[in-house]
C-alpha cells in the first residue's frame, strides 16, 4: 500500500534493496500452507525474489495463480533474510489487475468485491442481525450464493450481532481530581475495533473496553473504516488506501496528543503497524509507534507495574493459537503471558500452523477445499487435545481463526479477553 | 517484566538451549529471525571423531570435554527416544541417491542395517517425488549390496493426481505430509497389503521408502510396524520430512515446558552495560520492543544463519558487534576464494562467554555463545556439525 503517483517504473532502490537480501534459500516456499497443497501455486520463492528480478527489468510475469496467496504472511516469518515476499507478490497482483481486469470472471469479481467489503455486508447485515443469520443459515441461501458469486456454501460465514457501538464516557471524576479540565492523555486511549468485532462480536467488543476502562482508560471508538486489509487481500489496493487515509484523518489528532492505539485484531493492528505509515497522509509517521495489539498493551502495563492483577482464579485449561498475522507483527505471544498471569489458568500453544481461513480465502467456492487442507494440522491437534482432555477450549485473537477452528475442529473458540473479563469479574456487568 | 534468559536465534543449538533451561525453571524468551537450519538438514545428527577434534587447540569438543558432548548426545536420546546411537558406533543411513554414509544420531528407520542381510530389496519409487531419482537409487543400491536382487516398484497415490497432471514434482514434505494424516497411513497398509502377495518371504525382503519420516509420526509408525518386513527410509535434500520433524518437536518441546517463541524477527541491536548485556531490541512492525534478561545465549548460526554477515570489506557478527576469529587465509586477497572461511567465528571461554581473539579478554560477562556462531570448526570437513551444536547448546541452557 503506497502512494499511487509516487511509483515509477523501473528500479525502485528500496525494492531492489528488498530483493538483494533473498539468499534463495526456499524456506519460504518449505513452508508456504499454500505451496503444500495446491500445485499450480509456484509458491513465495519463484513468485516473489525470483520472479522479481523480472519485474524489475519490465516483464510482467503475471501468473493467475497469485490470488491463490492467502496473505498470511507466514514466508516472511519463515525467511532468514528479512526479505518482504509479502509485499512483492500484493504488488505483482496489483500490476496484474490493472493489466488484465477485463480478462477475469465476472461472477468471481462480484465475489471478490463484495468480500473485500465486509464493512458493507456489516452494515446491512447489522441492521436486523437476527432476520440476516436466519436467512444465511438457510441451505437455499448458501447454494444461491455459490451459484451465483462463488460463495462457498459449506464455509463457515459468520454470524451478525447487533453493531458494536461505543459511546465515549466523559469521566468527570478524572477531570475533577485534575482540576483543571483537562483530562490526562496518559489515561486516554483510542480503541480500533474492527470489522469482525463491529458486526460480528459486539460482545467481544464491549469486554475489550470493559478491561481497558477496569484499568483506568477512558476509551475513544471514532468511527473509523475497515481497516483495508480484506481491500487488499481481494485485490482492491486503491481503495485500501482510501480507508487507510480515512482512518488516520480520525486517528491523527490523538497521535498528536500522544494517546496510544489499540487494536485487537490481529489483522487491523498489522495493518496500523505496518501498512499505513507507507501511506501518504497526515498521521502515518506516528501510528506504527503508537499502535498496540491489545494484549501487547497489557503486557506494556503488566512491565510498568500498572495493570491491576486483582484476578479472581479461573480454572481452565485452554489450548491457544496464535494468528498468522500475530506472528507477523513480532511481538511474541502477549496474550499467553498475560493469560498466564491468572490464577487457575492453563495455557497450551498448539503451533500447528495457519487455520487456513486467511480473512475470506476460505469462504471462496474454489478455495474452500484448500483452506480446510491447510488447516487440518491444528484441526486434528485440537481433536487430539480435546479428546485426551489436555484442554476444555480453544483461544486465539483473531476472529476468522476463531469461526474457522470451531467449524473445523468442532471445539469451541473464542477471544482470550473472555479470561480477563471473568478473572475481573465483569463478565456479564454492562 | 526481567526474563531469566534469552536466546538470540532459533536453530539446534538456541532450541536445545532453550529446552535445557526450562527444564531447569528458568523463564526463557527464544527470539529468532527465521526458522534454523535443521530444516535443511538430513535430519540425522553427526558427532565426528571425538579423540582427533578433542586434541585441536580452540577446538569446541576441546572446551567442552569428551564428558560434556557425551551428556549430550544421551539428552537428546531422552528429549527424542525416537533418535536410535550408540556413543561412537556410527548407523549406516541411505543419501537422497541411495548411497550410504554414516551418522551417530538417527532417527529409528532411517538405520539403513536390514540391507545387509537382505536378498530382495524392493525399492518404492513414488510418483512425482521431488529431488528423487528411482533408477540411480536402484543402481547405487544394487552395487552395494550385490548379494540382493533389487526391484522397482512405482506407487501413485490419488492424492496427488491434480500436481501429476500439471508435472509438478511434490516435494518430500508434502509426501511425508499426507503419509502422517489417517487417510495415508491407510492407503500405504493397502499398498504394503498388495506388495505382499508379491514378495517372497524366504528372501529375506527389505522396503526402501523414500519420501516420509515414520520417527515423527507415530501412526504411520505403526502401519509400518506391521509390515511382514523390515521397511528402511531414506534421507533427504532439503527440505527434509527428518529435519522438520526434529524442528517441529523440539519446537513443541520448548512450549510445552513454558518457554515463548518468537519467530519471524530478529534481534536488530542491543543495550550493554558494563560488559553486560541488558536488554535486546527487536524489529517488531511498527516499532522496536525491547525484551530485558539476566543471561543471554547468542545462537544465530553463523554465515548459514546469517549471524555472521559478509560484505566486500569486512565480516561482522550481526547482533553485538563482537570481535571475530577470521582464518589468515581468508583474510588475504582471495576473500571469497576456497579458503577455510568455516573456522570464522567467536572465540569463547569454558563458559561459552564471548572473547577477544587475539588479547583472550573476556568481552561481555552474561553472554553464552553456542552452536555454529563458535570458532574454530568446520562442520563439512570434521563431520561434527550436530555433535558440536548440540553439545555446546546443552551447555548453554545449563549456564543460563
Ligand atoms: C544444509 C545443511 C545441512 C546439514 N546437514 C547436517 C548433517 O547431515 N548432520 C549434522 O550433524 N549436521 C548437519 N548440519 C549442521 C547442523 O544442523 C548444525 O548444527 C546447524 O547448522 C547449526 O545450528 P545453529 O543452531 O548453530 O544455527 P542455525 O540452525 O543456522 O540457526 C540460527 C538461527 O538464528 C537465527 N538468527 C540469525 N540472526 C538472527 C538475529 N539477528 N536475531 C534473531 N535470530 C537470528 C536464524 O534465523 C536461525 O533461525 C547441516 C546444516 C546445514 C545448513
Ligand atoms: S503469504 Fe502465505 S500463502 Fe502467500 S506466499 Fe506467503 S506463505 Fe504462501
Ligand atoms: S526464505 Fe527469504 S532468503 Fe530464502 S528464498 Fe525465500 S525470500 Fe529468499
Amino acid at each position: 500500500m503506497e502512494d499511487q503517483g509516487k511509483r515509477v517504473k523501473g528500479l525502485d532502490p528500496a525494492r531492489a534493496e528488498n530483493l538483494d537480501a533473498c539468499i534463495k534459500c526456499g524456506a519460504c516456499t518449505a513452508q508456504c500452507p499454500v505451496t503444500a497443497v495446491y500445485p499450480l501455486f509456484p509458491g513465495p520463492k519463484s513468485m516473489g525474489p525470483d520472479a522479481e528480478r523480472l519485474r524489475l527489468a519490465g516483464v510482467a510475469l503475471t501468473p493467475d495463480c497469485l490470488s491463490y496467496c492467502t496473505n498470511c504472511k507466514t514466508c516472511e516469518v519463515t525467511c532468514p533474510s528479512g526479505v518482504r515476499v509479502t509485499e512483492m507478490l500484493l504488488r505483482a497482483r496489483e500490476q496484474e489487475k490493472e493489466a488484465k481486469t477485463r480478462l477475469t470472471g465476472r461472477r468471481r469479481n462480484v465475489r471478490d468485491y463484495i468480500l473485500g467489503r465486509a464493512e458493507h455486508l456489516g452494515r446491512l447485515g447489522t441492521v436486523w442481525p437476527a432476520l440476516t443469520n436466519a436467512v444465511l443459515r438457510r441451505k437455499t441461501t448458501r447454494r444461491l450464493l455459490e451459484k451465483s458469486i462463488g460463495l462457498s456454501a459449506r464455509a463457515p460465514l459468520p454470524l451478525y450481532s447487533q453493531k458494536f457501538r461505543h459511546r465515549d464516557k466523559s469521566s468527570p471524576l478524572r477531570e475533577l481530581l485534575r482540576g483543571d479540565g483537562i483530562p490526562d492523555p496518559a489515561a486516554r486511549i483510542v480503541y480500533f475495533p474492527g470489522c469482525f468485532i463491529t458486526y460480528n462480536d459486539a460482545a467481544t467488543g464491549q469486554a475489550v473496553v470493559k478491561v481497558l476502562e477496569h484499568n483506568g482508560f477512558e476509551v475513544i471508538v471514532p468511527e473509523f473504516h475497515c481497516c483495508g486489509v480484506p481491500l487488499t487481500t481481494n485485490g482492491h489496493f486503491r481503495e485500501a488506501v482510501a480507508n487507510a487515509v480515512h482512518n488516520l484523518a480520525l486517528l491523527q489528532p490523538y497521535l498528536e496528543e500522544g494517546i496510544p492505539v489499540i487494536a485487537s485484531c490481529t489483522s487491523c493492528g498489522l495493518a496500523l503497524k505496518d501498512d499505513y505509515p507507507r501511506v501518504a497522509a497526515p498521521g502515518a509517521e506516528r501510528v506504527g509507534a503508537q499502535t498496540y495489539d491489545f494484549f501487547e498493551f497489557l503486557w506494556e502495563l503488566h512491565n510498568r507495574g500498572d495493570l491491576r492483577e486483582d484476578f479472581q482464579a479461573v480454572p481452565v485449561s485452554l489450548a491457544y493459537h496464535a494468528p498468522c498475522h500475530l506472528k507477523a507483527q513480532g511481538i511474541g505471544t502477549p496474550a499467553v503471558r498475560i493469560l498466564r498471569l491468572i490464577p487457575g489458568v492453563k495455557v497450551l500453544e498448539l503451533d500447528a500452523g495457519c487455520c487456513g481461513l486467511s480473512g475470506s480465502f476460505g469462504f471462496k467456492e474454489e478455495k474452500y477445499n484448500l483452506a480446510q487442507q491447510i488447516g487440518s494440522s491444528l484441526f486434528s491437534r485440537v481433536q487430539t487435545g480435546m479428546e485426551e482432555k489436555k484442554f476444555q477450549g480453544v483461544v486465539t485473537e483473531c476472529g476468522g481463526c476463531q469461526i474457522q477452528i470451531a467449524h473445523g475442529s468442532g471445539a469451541e473458540t473464542v477471544n482470550p479477553v473472555w479470561l480477563l473479563a471473568e478473572a475481573y469479574g465483569l463478565k456479564g456487568k454492562s | 517484566m526481567m526474563w531469566d534468559g534469552i536466546i538470540i536465534g532459533g536453530g539446534l543449538a538456541g532450541l536445545v538451549a532453550g529446552i535445557r533451561a526450562q527444564e531447569r525453571g528458568k523463564q526463557v524468551l527464544l527470539i529468532s529471525e527465521g526458522a534454523g537450519s535443521l530444516t535443511f538438514a538430513a535430519g540425522v545428527l553427526d558427532f565426528g571423531r571425538m579423540e582427533e577434534l578433542q586434541a585441536q587447540e580452540n577446538h569446541p569438543y576441546a572446551l567442552l570435554g569428551e564428558q560434556a558432548v557425551r551428556d549430550a548426545f544421551r539428552y537428546l536420546i531422552g528429549l527424542c527416544p525416537v533418535y536410535h546411537g550408540e556413543w561412537g558406533r556410527p548407523q549406516a543411513v541411505l543419501t537422497p541417491l541411495g548411497m550410504l554414509r554414516q551418522a551417530d544420531l538417527v532417527p529409528f528407520r532411517l538405520d539403513a542395517s536390514p540391507l545387509a542381510g537382505a536378498r530382495e530389496i524392493i525399492l518404492m519409487a513414488p510418483e512425482g517425488l521431488k529431488d528423487f531419482f528411482p533408477e540411480v537409487v536402484k543402481t547405487n543400491l544394487q552395487k552395494q549390496f550385490p548379494g540382493a536382487a533389487v526391484r522397482l516398484q512405482r506407487l501413485r497415490v490419488e492424492e496427488f493426481t491434480n500436481w501429476h497432471r500439471v508435472g509438478k514434482p511434490v516435494p518430500a514434505t508434502v509426501y511425508a505430509k499426507f503419509w502422517c494424516t489417517r487417510q495415508g497411513a491407510l492407503t500405504l497398509q493397502n499398498l504394503l497389503q498388495e506388495t505382499a502377495l508379491e514378495v517372497r518371504s524366504g528372501l529375506n525382503p527389505v522396503m526402501v521408502i523414500p519420501g516420509l519420516s515414520s520417527a515423527f509420526c507415530p501412526g504411520l509408525a505403526q502401519t509400518l510396524d506391521k509390515a511382514p518386513w523390515p521397511v528402511v527410509e531414506v534421507t533427504s535434500f532439503p527440505p527434509s520430512p527428518a529435519g522438520q520433524g526434529l524442528y517441529e518437536t523440539l519446537k513443541e518441546e520448548f512450549r510445552a515446558l513454558g518457554g515463548e517463541l518468537l519467530i519471524g524477527s530478529g534481534v536488530g541491536r542491543v543495550e550493554i552495560e558494563s560488559q553486560a548485556v541488558r536488554r535486546v531490541i527487536v524489529k517488531s512492525r511498527g516499532k522496536e520492543t525491547a525484551f530485558a534478561a539476566r543471561a543471554f545465549v547468542l545462537a544465530t548460526g553463523g554465515l548459514f544463519g546469517r549471524g555472521i554477515t559478509v560484505s566486500p570489506t569486512e565480516v561482522r557478527e550481526a547482533v553485538f558487534g563482537l570481535p571475530l576469529y577470521v582464518p589468515a587465509e581468508w583474510s588475504g586477497s582471495a576473500f571469497l576464494g576456497e579458503q577455510p572461511y568455516a573456522r570464522t567465528g567467536i572465540a569463547v571461554d569454558d563458559r561459552l562467554r564471548p572473547r577477544h581473539p587475539i588479547s583472550r579478554e573476556l568481552l561481555l560477562t552474561n553472554v553464552h555463545v553456542a552452536g555454529r556462531m563458535l570458532a574454530h570448526w568446520d562442520p563439512w570437513l570434521e563431520r561434527c556439525g550436530g555433535g558440536v551444536s548440540l553439545a555446546s547448546g546443552f551447555l548453554a541452557g545449563e549456564l543460563l
